[in-house]
């Protein structure tokens, strides 16, 4: 039995299609909770830091604390939920808990071995760091949005560092949490 | 040269192996997923996943998540073999050479 090519070229459109729908769908489903609480808190933080310079410390660190806490909620919620499940052979999510766990480790070795450095320094280089985190992992998944992302806000961190220095903070809340906050309402909005 | 795949060729099954292929190799997917995803209802995507676990492309796995019963599919080695010979098949239609179904 032979096919045409017309029939070829509609199977592997299909073919394509499917693919492109499972992907963004996975990506969907676990990327964008996360995305969204951390833009969010990304705004609030630097906002109020503009205001509040010398609380700059205390600040990010609740933003970490509630941070780290809302994403371990939002993968155990989502992980009951999850549409895939890994084999017991070689389970994912410990490596990306690892992953972060190590880059907070280094971040801290770095600023000790950097120091002194001031208050914007330290934070333009941590925010670098974390998208740094965000390409290893869109690298990792082939999800371009992350990589993109990553480079975006990268970006975005160094004019604010170099040309902005006086609205850093407001910068960085809005170029920097903007642009996590937009790309997981992007996806939970357009890739469902 | 390769050969068309008369399993995977039926329009739903080869929905089914896309969106199984674009799994990593040690990821599961839930049934109830795939179907939402592929539009089907409960007894066509069941009747496609037998052909095609019969034919050992795929291997279905039931399980209980938070005490619900939970159905999980996944592409075997040689479903995922077959699938690439499938789709070597079409490009070379496309291309312009013939290919048999076997």
């Amino acid at each position: 039995m032979n096919i045409s090519q017309e029939d070829a070229k509609a199977s592997l459109s299909s073919v394509r299609n499917v693919m492109g729908q499972t992907h963004k769908a996975l990506s969907s489903a676990y990327a964008n909770p996360s995305l969204i609480m951390w833009g969010l808190l990304w705004i609030i933080a630097f906002t109020i830091t503009h205001f509040y310079i010398a609380y700059a410390f205390y600040i990010f660190m609740a933003m970490a604390v509630a941070g780290g806490i809302g994403t371990a909620v939002i993968f155990r919620v989502f992980h009951s939920k999850a549409p895939v499940k890994e084999t017991s052979s070689n389970k994912l999510s410990p490596r990306i808990t690892a992953l972060w766990i190590f880059l907070c480790i280094y971040i801290v070795i770095w600023l000790f071995l950097f120091a002194p450095f001031t208050g914007l320094q330290c934070n333009a280089f941590i925010c670098t760091a974390v998208m740094f985190a965000y390409i290893v992992m869109g690298l990792w998944f082939n999800n371009r949005f992350m990589i993109v992302l990553g480079l975006a806000v990268t970006a975005g961190t160094l004019v604010g560092f170099y040309l902005l220095r006086n609205y850093y903070c407001l910068w960085m809340a809005l170029v920097g949490g903007g642009a996590i906050f937009s790309t997981g309402l992007y996806i939970r909005l357009r890739w469902r | 040269m390769a050969q068309l795949d008369n399993i995977i060729h039926q329009p739903v099954r080869l929905q089914i192996m896309s969106s199984l292929i674009s799994l990593d190799q040690n990821e599961q997917v839930n049934f109830t997923y795939l179907r939402k995803l592929l539009k089907l209802t409960d007894g066509n995507l069941g009747a496609h996943l037998t052909k095609l676990e019969e034919a050992g492309y795929i291997k279905i796995e039931k399980t209980f998540v938070a005490r619900k019963p939970c159905t999980f599919i996944i592409a075997t080695g040689k479903g995922r073999d077959a699938f690439e010979e499938h789709i070597a098949a079409l490009k070379e239609i496309v291309d312009g050479s013939k290919t048999q179904i076997k």
